[in-house]
Formats: structure tokens, sequence, C-alpha cells
């Protein structure tokens, strides 16, 4: 079969190729490579409707400069990074594990994987990532809503968790669920979810552009695993007197040290 | 030899007459080898750099913005001559059979 021969624009063609080569290449090959294709591609001499023809496929120009063992190193670290991101978004959806440990309670899970998200890609990002011009407004932006979310999920939690709030409810209303907890349960399970899925673009975003978008990585991915904690705790406590008393002393002397860590992670990725 | 090596031959050999900015190098190149793809010259002239046997610098040209002008190294000498050997070899073992 014939192939189609695709026509693109010079702009086109530098975006296309600027995307493939930034997320193949270590910052400083990458924007040489970007910078030297430009300057190919603008010549008043070249042909824009020749330019696949006489360059390649961006992604194929792109991939003769990738060094493979570097390039297999990111894949390895993203693959790693992107199976937290999956199982924190699981977790959140799910409220189990489909595997257990013996000698820590199943909330704990999501912590474990947002520690060990937070180490690798802070020393990856250190080592091989690099700031490109003034911090995005998006990225602001961006931490600003995830940071709101998780502040309000907390706040709300806090009310929910309550003794006072639960003694009260299951007092008057023995067999109905509050929409307080309703809505508390929304708030972790689609929050969860959607913060894992922001800690992923995160770290593309990151590796394509600007190694400060992985502060969107650490902090989206601290709001999942306090979502994750708080639906795992739920789901595995039985709601009795005992525990609604000390339920929210429990949950927040650990919760609160978590955000913490979170925002110094968060803190170090902006530097 | 492969035809990377002969590319790499060339190319050597170009900058072994006077250092050149990315277009200079590729143009002939492309009309010597026309089946060959910009991109892969450019991806060969990028490998010698990793390599050590070019190095590049910014020089004014032409009136316009500075260009980015590659010149052989030692080490690219050396490679040139290694290059240059296997390339008499290979041309004498070849006409052997009468080609």
């Amino acid at each position: 079969m014939a192939r189609i021969k695709t026509t693109l624009t010079r702009e086109q063609y530098l975006k296309k190729f600027s995307r493939a080569v930034r997320w193949r290449l270590p910052p400083q090959e990458s924007e040489e490579a970007i910078a030297d294709y430009r300057e190919l591609i603008f010549r008043e001499e070249r042909d824009e409707s020749k330019l696949v023809e006489e360059l390649g496929e961006p992604v194929q120009a792109a991939h003769l400069l990738t060094d493979v063992q570097t390039y297999r190193r990111w894949l390895t670290v993203f693959a790693v990074l992107a199976f937290g991101v999956f199982l924190l978004a699981k977790w959140a959806f799910m409220g189990h594990s489909s595997f257990y440990f013996t000698f820590a309670e199943q909330w704990w899970y999501p912590v474990w994987v947002m520690a060990a998200g937070l180490v690798l890609s802070l020393y990856w990002f250190r080592r091989h990532g690099q700031k490109n011009g003034t911090t995005s407004k998006w990225l602001v932006l961006a931490l600003v809503v995830v940071l709101v979310f998780g502040v309000g999920t907390m706040a709300w939690n806090w009310h929910v968790f309550d003794s006072s709030f639960l003694d009260g409810y299951a007092e008057v209303y023995p067999l109905v669920i509050p929409w307080q907890v309703i809505l508390q349960r929304e708030l972790i399970i689609n929050g969860g979810v959607v913060c894992a899925l922001i800690a992923l673009a995160g770290l593309i975003l990151a590796k394509c552009y600007d190694r400060r978008w992985l502060a969107l990585y650490t902090l989206a991915v601290t709001v999942a695993a306090v979502c994750g904690f708080i639906i795992f705790f739920c789901r595995s406590i039985d709601i009795g007197y005992a525990i609604r008393s000390s339920a929210q002393s429990y949950l927040f002397a650990r919760l609160i040290p978590i955000g913490a860590v979170g925002l110094i992670g968060t803190g170090v990725a902006l530097c | 030899m492969l035809k990377k090596d002969l590319l790499e031959l060339c190319l050597l050999q170009l900058l072994a007459g006077g250092d050149k900015y990315g277009y200079e190098v590729l143009t002939p190149l492309r009309a010597a080898f026309p089946d060959t793809q910009e991109s892969a010259i450019y991806a060969l002239l990028r490998g010698l750099g990793r390599e050590k046997y070019t190095e590049w610098y910014m020089a004014p040209g032409g009136g316009g913005p500075d260009r980015k002008y590659y010149r052989l190294t030692p080490a690219g000498r050396d490679r040139l001559e290694e290059l240059k050997g296997d390339w008499r070899n290979m041309r004498d073992a070849i006409a052997s059979f009468g080609v």
C-alpha cells in the first residue's frame, strides 16, 4: 500500500518536532536540536511543501537523534511514576487494594506510593530536568486549584469526622447516611482520581517544557494519596462509638504530616 | 563499510576543507545521497559531536543572525584518516573482483 505523504507548514513541523524531541532527549540537547531545526526549516530556500520529504517525519527525525540508553532510562522512570499514579487512581476509585501486607494497615499504601514517587521524581528532575523561562501562570493556577481542593477536602473531612457531628446524627437518624458523608465520599473518590490524572499531566509537562511543572505532580500526588488514605480508612473501620470518638484525631494526626511532606516536596520542585 | 560510514567519511572530509554551518554541510551531502533525508545527516552530525570528532561555535553569518559553525577536532582528523583507510581497502577489494 502506498504511503500517504503528509504536508506540514514550517510552524506545524517545528511544533511536532519540538514535542517529540523534548520527550526523548535531555533538556539541553533537545533545545540545541530545536534551535538547529528552526534554522534549517526557516531558510528562505526551503520549499515548505517538501519539508517532510526532505527532512523526514518530525517524530522520525526526533527518533534519529535519540540516545537509546538515556531514553530507556527515562521511560523506565516514567513507567514507575505512571504506575504509582495509576495505583492511586485505582485505590481512590475502588477503595481497597488487591494486595495485602501483614505489617501495615492498607491506608498506608497510598502514602508509600506518594513517598516513592516524590523521592524518585525529585531526584530525577533535579538531575536531568531544566528550568525554562519564568514560572508559567498556568502552573500557578493549577497549583492553586489543587491546593484549594486539597485543603477543602481536609476541612470537610475534619467536619465529618467530628465525633459530636457523627454521634448527633447517629442518635437522630440511625439508618440514614448524612448528606455530608455522601459528599465527603464523592469528594475523595472523584478528587483522588482527578488528582492522579493531574499528577500524570504534571509529569509529562515537567519533561516536555519546564521541570517546575513537577510541582503539580508532587502536589496532586499528595492530594490523591490523602484521598486514598481517607477512603481506605473509612472502608476498613467499623464506625462504632469508640472509633467515632477518636477517628478525627487519629486521622488528622497522620494527614497533617503527610500534607506537610507533600508541600515541602512541591516547594523543592518549584525551586 | 556501510552507507552510514560513507556519509560520515564525506561529512568529515567536507569539514576538513574548512569550518561550515549546518546547511553548508547538509546541502552537498543531500545532493550526493538523494535518498537520504536531511534529518539522518543532521543526526549523524550530532553523533559526531557526541563522539568529540567535531565541535561547534557561534559566529556571524552573512549579515543575518549568528550561525552555528562546525569544525573538526584532532580526534575527528584521526577518524577521517581511519575511514579513508577503510574506504581504500574496500575499493581495492572490490576492484580485485573486476568491478
